[in-house]
């Protein structure tokens, strides 16, 4: 399977801090790959480094085996690469189905002349568009909400609006930075079938930034740990769980010790009654 | 909202680029080649004449350079362009020019002269009551205009702060035009400070003159940008500006009254405008409501210069400024009517090359 | 925390007292009672009558008290605490009009003139503001005049609102004048297709039918109208939609106007163009010119964008003004005898004429501005102008996008310079000062940032009204200023608020063969 996104050695250094240390990065086509790490691990950094707003100082980043890395950000969007982010951005004074609109910018051609002459082809254009975004809003349960102003709706409904958005311009990779962010369980759940059912009905590759463990290790093909920029461990979800490094990372790395220690004082107060 | 600095978009613009490159080395060659002309080849000016327009330039420098802190400190603090800081210096003048207006008709007759009036007769207190009328009726005006007109609108976005801003500005200029009538006002200075006295000094055969007004300018403006330093470096309040510079939020944690801090931060650049506003009316002789409008253009151009929210930088850039326009159109050969381009030109040409200023580099991610 | 009822009354009463003294040393309550005064039709006389006066003064006494009386009102506000606040508020703002009253009175008597420093405080106006009686009779007056008028008022919002309040309470509808807007025979009537051709059959006639029948003087104003209403649309491009203010607007004004001046008037080049072919080169000229200032400065950040602009506008006018450029642009005096239309070497002489070119133009801006709105182009724009970044994530190019809207604004810019400029058969420096600029931001916002009628609206009121009221001339830009302060702190979304068009709605009513 060949590899959608791929990132060689990629570092983003800010004034004196690394927030991303040369990782390297392989998602094949059609996965499910996830990035994981504690606060400030870099890990926002690096999907801003791939979508295009950040230029890393080292390294290159591989979308198809073809460099973007420094690319413009809307040409890298062109290109099929969508993302959402950490805290919902919509655009709040368009409607739901503009939002989607706008992201389908990139796949239509015409220009304001076309607008102003109201060419055949803007015509053509602006009855797919509304049609397709009619559609988007359908696969994400939107119907009947496209016109009410996007800051006018609930926040689940928010967050399945900017994927339509992302989905709008028919990307081949998607970027999610914390999809299930203040949800409950149960849209936990509806939110993780929702993003399997798009790499499974769309073939979709998808790239996720989460810190719920449990959408983790549900939905994964592959993880990607990183901790201070660097990446300290890749694999299964199995393999991650009882990785080492990745436990001293998230719980410090005494933590093994004082287990021991707390295992052993345990065993000698068992021993002496 | 962070827009950092490294963005690929303005980074990797290179048709932008380009455009910025063409345009900065057309305008090397064109400086060098007029100051080529006029410096070697016509050789119209000597050294007398240099060294008035530069020490007209320093003296106008100071008072850029008292009103671009202002500017600067507001940017620091809430990252709005205070558009109506200029008509608060319009406002010191005018403070100024009535209490000269005021004493001159005051009445104090000595025995050596019975037609001696209070300005004459007691030039310093009168200078001091002068600066103090204006400074308060500037930091007044400053903090009012804070509290109206900005306040409510400390989450709105950058633009609608701007339009107020501009709303502000129009209204305090014709605010004053409609209260004192649109002609120019001759502020008559006590005549310790007559503007035509000074020390005469002989450059190259010819005499230069150094007047009183003039230095009085220029030792004043370094005294309150020196007051000025210690009072961010060393003081609590300075702290705090500075703490809230950084991060509002933060600083509101640790205890901050934001608030507050805001309302003197423009408390503190209306007073440093009003001074700036009655040194211009002792110096420059004339006053009107249109007397803030260039100055302020002028000393945000010397703030950007210096890299906006850089209190050094806008000290420096409002010297550079001032020295630039008095000597510019002279050492370019150009029309003495065009100076004011040139403070404009540099506005442009700086915002368009180095939009972060000579100072520039101290700038946090989130001020760009 | 609530105020007390006192503190209340107190600080609008300072306010509106402040307010009241500003009028007066600024000559206002003598054009205010004349304004009144016109209302009542009464005939322009120098100094307005004194029942004039006293009906705005006990107008600005109502409108203290109604704002001192409290809001929104809760369970704990009485009657009385409503009177005690609208009461203070008279009583202050009276005492502080009357101490300067009396003052400025008492030097009036004594026969010093203050209009050395204040020139607007004539002895007429003196006299006015204290009732002619003297300086004591009339600031008392003053007081009590203000005092009662401001304790009636408070009074009576006070019933007003609790009214309200109760019937909010039970449930009912409380804003009679929205409900009767918004409810759905109106609207439906509105909204007809009909309605709509009765409108625009109805707009067409009187276009027609007015420039002839108004004479020359209305013909010129709504000239003015017009050429405003442009600039406005063009303004709106890059402003309203793209969300980038550019101060300088008015440097693309001066560039159509100086290039159709400078192509159709005998001096100072001896060019005789063809109108059409002039106009149309005017457009050309600012648009590109848009699009080379654009260039270097689109991708820094709104404030900075709205600083070069002002900048640039300032350079071309000193440029303009100065003897450096009077071979070639004629200088300070101006360019003459600018050409006018022709059709088919027809020229058009009168200014009906003319008035209906502007029209023409007007309505074909206008339709070029409905189409970009809600293209695929105006989404970018305004995606750009809510979140540059996440717009650029989906896919467009930020930067050439507002080039785009700074090229067309500054074309349509171009036009209006043109017209204006062969209206006029004059343009000089002094046409484009940075005056200009600051009305066509003024008209955009207060009508409504981003929105055609509101334009409309907003040259109507920001440049027709003040030649309706002639009196308030001096005052306009004043006004301005306030205007603006006060939307952006209230309304900043404009009197007529942009909105969004109802695309999902209508897809649904009208399916296509394909949908399933």
């Amino acid at each position: 399977m060949p590899a959608c996104i791929q990132t060689k050695k990629v570092s983003k250094i800010f004034g004196g801090l690394t927030a991303v240390n040369s990782v390297d990065v392989v998602v094949p086509e059609n996965a499910i790959a996830s990035i994981i790490g504690p606060n400030g691990a870099g890990k926002t950094t690096l999907f801003n480094c791939i979508s295009g707003y950040y230029v890393p100082e080292h390294g290159e980043i591989l979308f198809y085996d073809m460099p973007i890395q420094g690319q413009p950000t809307y040409e890298v969007a062109t290109m099929g690469i969508a993302r959402t982010y950490q805290n919902i951005r919509l655009f709040g004074e368009m409607t739901a189905i503009e939002n989607i609109m706008v992201g389908q910018y990139p796949r239509f051609k015409a220009g304001w002349v076309d607008a102003i002459l109201s060419t055949p082809r803007e015509r053509s254009e602006e009855k797919q568009a509304v049609e397709e975004g009619r559609r988007l809003l359908k696969f994400v349960g939107l119907e009947g909400l496209g016109d009410s102003l996007a800051r006018n709706l609930p926040y689940g409904a928010q967050r399945r609006l900017e994927i339509a958005r992302a989905l709008a311009n028919k990307p081949r990779l998607l970027l999610l930075d914390e999809p299930t962010a203040g949800m409950n369980p149960q849209e936990t759940e509806k939110m993780t079938h929702f993003i399997r059912s798009l790499r499974d009905e769309l073939g979709i590759t998808i790239l996720l930034i989460e810190h719920d463990m449990r959408v983790v290790m549900g939905i994964s093909d592959q993880i990607t740990v990183l901790d201070y920029g660097t990446k300290i461990a890749e694999g299964k979800p199995k393999d991650i769980q009882s990785n080492q490094r990745v436990i001293e990372a998230y719980l410090g790395p005494d933590v093994t010790s004082l287990t021991q220690k707390y295992q052993l004082r345990k065993k000698q107060r068992y021993a002496k009654s | 909202m962070d827009k950092p600095t490294s963005t690929s978009d303005q980074g990797k613009l290179r048709f932008g680029r380009y455009v910025r490159m063409f345009i900065g080395i057309v305008i090397g060659v064109f400086l060098v080649w007029r100051l080529y002309d006029v410096l070697v080849v016509e050789h119209k000016f000597g050294a007398d004449t240099w060294v008035r327009f530069g020490l007209s330039g320093l003296i106008l420098g100071g008072m850029y350079a008292l009103i671009a802190i202002g500017y600067t400190l507001v940017y620091g603090i809430m990252f709005m362009i205070n558009f109506a800081h200029g008509e608060v210096m319009m406002l010191g003048a005018f403070g100024g020019f009535f209490v000269f207006e005021a004493l001159r008709f005051i009445p104090a007759p000595t025995l050596a002269d019975p037609k001696l009036n209070f300005l004459d007769a007691h030039p310093i207190f009168s200078v001091f009551l002068a600066f103090a009328v204006g400074i308060s009726i500037s930091a007044t005006a400053g903090y009012f205009l804070e509290k109206i007109a900005y306040r409510p609108l400390r989450k709105a976005p950058r633009l609608i702060l701007l339009i107020t801003a501009i709303g502000a500005s129009i209204f305090l200029q014709n605010l004053a035009m409609l209260l004192f009538g649109p002609q120019r006002k001759n502020v008559v200075n006590p005549d310790l400070l007559d503007r035509g006295a000074g020390w005469t000094i002989t450059v190259s055969g010819n005499p230069v003159l150094i007047s009183y007004t003039g230095v009085f300018s220029l030792v004043l403006s370094a005294v309150l940008m020196i007051g000025l330093y210690i009072l961010v470096q060393r003081t609590k309040l300075g702290r705090a500006m500075r703490s809230v510079a950084q991060d509002k939020n933060t600083a509101s944690l640790m205890g901050v009254d934001v608030d507050d801090v805001i309302s003197k931060t423009f408390i503190i650049s209306g007073s440093l405008a009003g001074a700036a506003g009655v040194m211009w009316g002792i110096h420059m002789g004339l006053v009107n409501h249109y007397t803030g409008f260039l100055p302020g253009i002028k000393a945000f151009t010397a703030a950007v210069m210096g890299g906006i929210g850089n209190i050094p930088g806008a000290m420096l850039g409002g010297m550079v400024l001032g020295i630039i326009e008095a000597t510019g159109p002279a050492a370019l050969g150009i029309d003495f009517q065009l100076k004011d381009v040139i403070a404009f030109s540099i506005l442009v040409l700086v915002l368009i090359l180095r939009p972060s200023g000579i100072l520039g580099e101290k700038l946090s991610e989130e001020k760009l | 925390m609530r105020s007390s009822a006192v503190d209340n009354g107190l600080r609008t009463g300072v306010t509106f007292g402040i307010v009241i003294v500003t009028m007066f040393l600024i000559g206002f309550t003598v054009t205010g009672a004349g304004l009144i005064g016109k209302l009542f039709g009464a005939s322009d006389s120098a100094t307005p009558s004194l029942m004039f006066y006293s009906l705005f003064m006990i107008l600005i006494g109502m409108w203290a008290g109604a704002s001192a009386s409290p809001r929104p009102l809760t369970e704990a506000d009485t009657f009385k605490r409503a009177l005690i606040s609208g009461l203070v508020a008279g009583l202050v703002s009276g005492a502080i009009a009357a101490v300067i009253g009396f003052i400025f009175g008492d030097l009036s008597a004594n026969k010093i003139d203050p209009r050395t420093y204040l020139p607007s405080v004539s002895p007429d106006s003196i006299k006015l503001f204290l009732f002619n009686q003297t300086p004591l009779m009339g600031s008392l007056t003053l007081l009590a005049l203000m005092t009662v008028s401001a304790a009636v008022s408070a009074a009576l919002s006070f019933f007003f609102r609790s009214n309200h309040w109760l019937k909010n309470k039970s449930g009912e509808t409380s804003n009679a004048a929205r409900g009767f807007f918004q409810s759905a025979g109106l609207n439906r009537v509105l909204q007809s297709q009909y309605a709509s051709y009765v409108f625009w059959a109805i707009t067409a006639v009187v276009l027609i039918i007015l420039p002839r029948v108004w004479g020359s003087y209305w013909n010129y104003v709504f000239g003015t109208v017009g050429i405003y209403i442009i600039l406005g649309l063009g303004l709106n491009i890059i402003t309203g939609w793209a969300g980038q203010l550019v101060i300088g607007y008015v440097a693309f004004f001066a560039i159509g106007a100086y290039t159709f001046a400078l192509l159709t008037a005998p001096e100072p080049h001896h060019l005789t163009v063809n109108f059409w072919v002039a106009l149309a080169l005017g457009v050309l000229v600012a648009g590109i010119s848009g699009l080379l200032i654009g260039l270097p400065i689109l991708n820094l950040r709104g404030d900075y964008l709205a600083i070069v602009t002002l900048g640039f506008a300032e350079i071309i006018r000193i440029l303009l003004k100065s003897d450096l450029m009077t071979d070639y642009t004629a200088g300070p005096r101006g360019i003459r005898d600018i050409g006018g239309p022709t059709i088919l070497g027809k020229p058009f002489v009168s200014d009906v004429d003319f008035m209906y070119v502007i029209i023409v133009a007007v309505l074909a801006v206008t339709f070029i501005a409905h189409r970009l709105r809600n293209s695929r182009t105006g989404k970018a724009w305004f995606a750009i102008n809510l979140d540059e970044t996440v717009a650029r994530a989906t896919g467009i190019n930020a930067f050439g996008s507002k080039l785009l809207a700074l090229s067309l604004s500054a074309a349509v810019a171009g036009l209006a310079g043109a017209l204006f400029a062969s209206r006029n058969q004059f343009t000089g420096p002094d046409d484009h000062a940075l005056m200009v600029s600051i009305n066509v931001i003024c008209l955009v916002i207060v009508g409504g940032i981003g929105n055609i009628p509101g334009v409309f609206l907003g040259a109507f009121a920001l440049k027709g009204l003040p030649e309706i009221l002639r009196e308030t001339e001096s005052y306009r830009l004043l006004i301005f200023g306030v205007l603006l302060v006060i939307m952006m702190r209230l309304r900043p979304e404009g009197f007529l608020p942009a909105r969004r068009p109802e695309l999902e709605k209508h897809a649904a009513q009208t399916p296509s063969g394909k949908e399933a």
